[in-house]
């Protein structure tokens, strides 16, 4: 009988294949062109697992290959975003705090001293160290919150008005401004709230129990008021320490002061492509007021946290595209969704720092003043 | 001796064969009619939420003059007096000076609306779809403007050498009864 069979069918006379009644001595045998073929095979493999890693590694996500289209194609901020190093005032404490959100809209901080964030469908607050001391859960997203000096927590949504208890419990629901509004900013005083409508363009006024009591900003000639030009859904409010409301006008790129009643009182801030004006097509986006009465603003698209004083004269730079976005201002735009999110709130705290909330990454970056020398 | 039904003549095998043969037709003819009546007519286009601007749409087309041009959704525009798409990032002046533009081939229109409100259009016959005014509404602006392949001009090839060279994913195919992908409104 014969023991080893020729494999006719791969050609290959030298390869046995052991049947049945092989003995085990058999199935060690290692034919001569065997090795030769193991070689090839696992050159192969290797060559074909480089072919992979080198595609994989020159794969272009970003388009940083380029066009091959001239440079005035290209659109480049690089310069514009530099910041003069001696500009800036401030420098980041701490590391940043996670909001455990997915989408986060809006941060300030209550009377107590603690950050208030809104995102998602809640509004989770964090103590001295960033760690979660308490949550607010809502039955939609937030777009906007302010704190009253009781703790009260009053919540812009979409076109309505929610107020909450600090331990979650809802007090009262506002009517709807219908379905054209966006309420994107709240600010309350002693006795009054001011709600800061994108979608119409206006500030409604209403006492603590959300009776509204006037509409302040809309053009009007007579009364000298030219009228909010909002471009896109920021615009900002808050009530300055000298009584008067102060309001972003982003498409004319000014704060404007205005009475309770309405009267427009005095404006500030101009368009300019440098440090000390605003940039971009409307902003500065969102700002709030320190102790000392001067004024953080943020603007969008070179995002950029700088210092005002209370004339509204340039006074340095917390933070520049350099310090908020990785990779500086290259970054900012690489994609859509990022387009649309970057106008990050701020907020201050009685110690003068200052609180940036990144939207696009859901985080909270703390910026003290530097030391002097 | 008795024939084995499992022995394997010529005429089993012919006849067998044959009816093998006329099964997998009338398969075949039965997938090809489902085929073309559910079949979908489909044509590329530019997703612009995930479309990043690079520029290769005006160099990667087939065509001489890229099928490929900027979009502009009057609905998401907020009308910019100081647009930037329109401008140059950093401009000279804010006039329609050509030195203040920032469309390298001029496509963009710019027209005084009211104060302080200005309206852009796309010249289409000067747009060659690489994308700058895009990166600028993107950055500073809500995104109005974005790219589309326009299928007056798309030869809609089966290998679209624009969606081979696009690097983040953005050239996909669409029903032809929905032939364009616009942004939605209020997403800005």
């Amino acid at each position: 009988m014969v023991r080893n069979e020729i494999d006719l069918w791969h050609g290959h006379p030298g390869r046995v294949f052991p049947n049945h009644r092989q003995d085990a001595d058999a199935t060690k045998a290692v034919p001569p062109g065997a090795t030769t073929e193991n070689v090839l095979v696992g050159l192969l493999v290797g060559v074909a697992i480089i072919i992979c890693v080198v595609a994989v590694w020159r794969l272009d996500v970003t388009g940083e290959s380029g066009s091959g289209l001239g440079k005035q194609f290209t659109y480049d901020i690089k310069d514009m975003a530099k910041i003069d190093p001696n500009l800036i005032l401030y420098e980041e404490s701490g590391r940043p705090i996670s909001t455990g959100f997915a989408g986060s809209s809006a941060i300030v901080v209550g009377p107590e001293g603690s950050l208030y964030v809104a995102g998602d469908k809640a509004v989770h607050m964090f103590g001295e160290t960033g760690n979660l001391v308490g949550k607010v859960q809502l039955t939609d997203k937030p777009r906007s919150l302010a704190v009253s000096q009781a703790g009260e927590i009053y919540i812009g949504m979409r076109n309505h008005v929610e107020v909450y208890e600090r331990q979650g419990n809802q007090l009262a629901t506002w009517d709807s401004l219908g379905e054209k509004a966006v309420l994107t900013s709240i600010a309350v005083s002693k006795n009054d709230v001011f709600v800061a409508d994108a979608g119409n363009r206006i500030v409604l006024h209403y006492d603590t129990a959300g009776k509204l009591i006037n509409r302040i900003g809309a053009r009007d000639e007579d009364r000298n008021i030219p009228g909010f030009v909002i471009r896109s859904p920021y615009f900002d409010l808050a009530v300055a320490r000298d009584g008067l409301l102060r309001v972003v006008n982003p498409g004319r790129h000014r704060i404007e002061a205005y009475t309770f009643d309405g009267d427009l009182e005095f404006y500030w801030g101009q368009f300019s492509r440098s440090v000390e004006g605003f940039c971009g097509c409307c902003n500065p986006v969102n700002f709030a007021i320190l102790e000392d009465e001067s004024f953080v603003t943020c603007e969008k698209g070179l995002i950029r946290v700088k210092i005002y004083d209370v004339e509204g004269v340039f006074a340095g730079v917390v933070a520049g595209p350099e310090q908020l976005i990785e990779g500086g201002a290259a970054a900012v735009c690489e994609f859509p969704a990022q387009g649309q999110a970057v106008g990050f709130d701020i907020a201050v705290d009685a110690k003068g720092r200052v609180f940036v909330l990144d939207t696009v990454k859901n985080l909270v970056r703390v910026y003290s003043r530097k030391k002097a020398g | 001796m008795a024939e084995n039904k499992n022995d394997i003549s010529r005429r089993n095998l012919l006849r067998n064969g044959f009816f093998g043969t006329c099964l997998a037709g009338l398969g075949g003819l039965a997938g090809l009619l489902a085929g073309r009546l559910g079949k979908t007519r489909t044509l590329w286009q530019i997703d612009p939420n995930i479309c990043i601007a690079c520029g290769n749409c005006a160099t990667r087309c087939v065509l001489e003059e890229s099928a490929v041009k900027c979009t502009h959704d009057f609905e998401i525009c907020g009308y910019c007096e100081i647009c930037f798409g329109f401008f140059e990032p950093e401009p000279y002046d804010i006039t329609e000076g050509a030195e203040n533009q920032s469309c390298p081939t001029g496509a963009i229109k710019r027209k005084y609306i009211e104060d302080p409100y200005y309206e852009y259009t796309i010249d289409e016959s000067l747009c060659i779809g690489c994308g700058k005014c895009v990166k600028g509404c993107m950055t500073f602006g809500n995104g109005a403007l974005f790219l589309q392949v326009r299928h007056d001009r798309c030869l809609n090839c089966n290998e679209c050498s624009i969606a081979a060279a696009c690097p983040s994913g953005a050239f996909k195919r669409v029903p032809a009864e929905r032939p364009y992908i616009l942004k939605k409104v209020g997403h800005a």
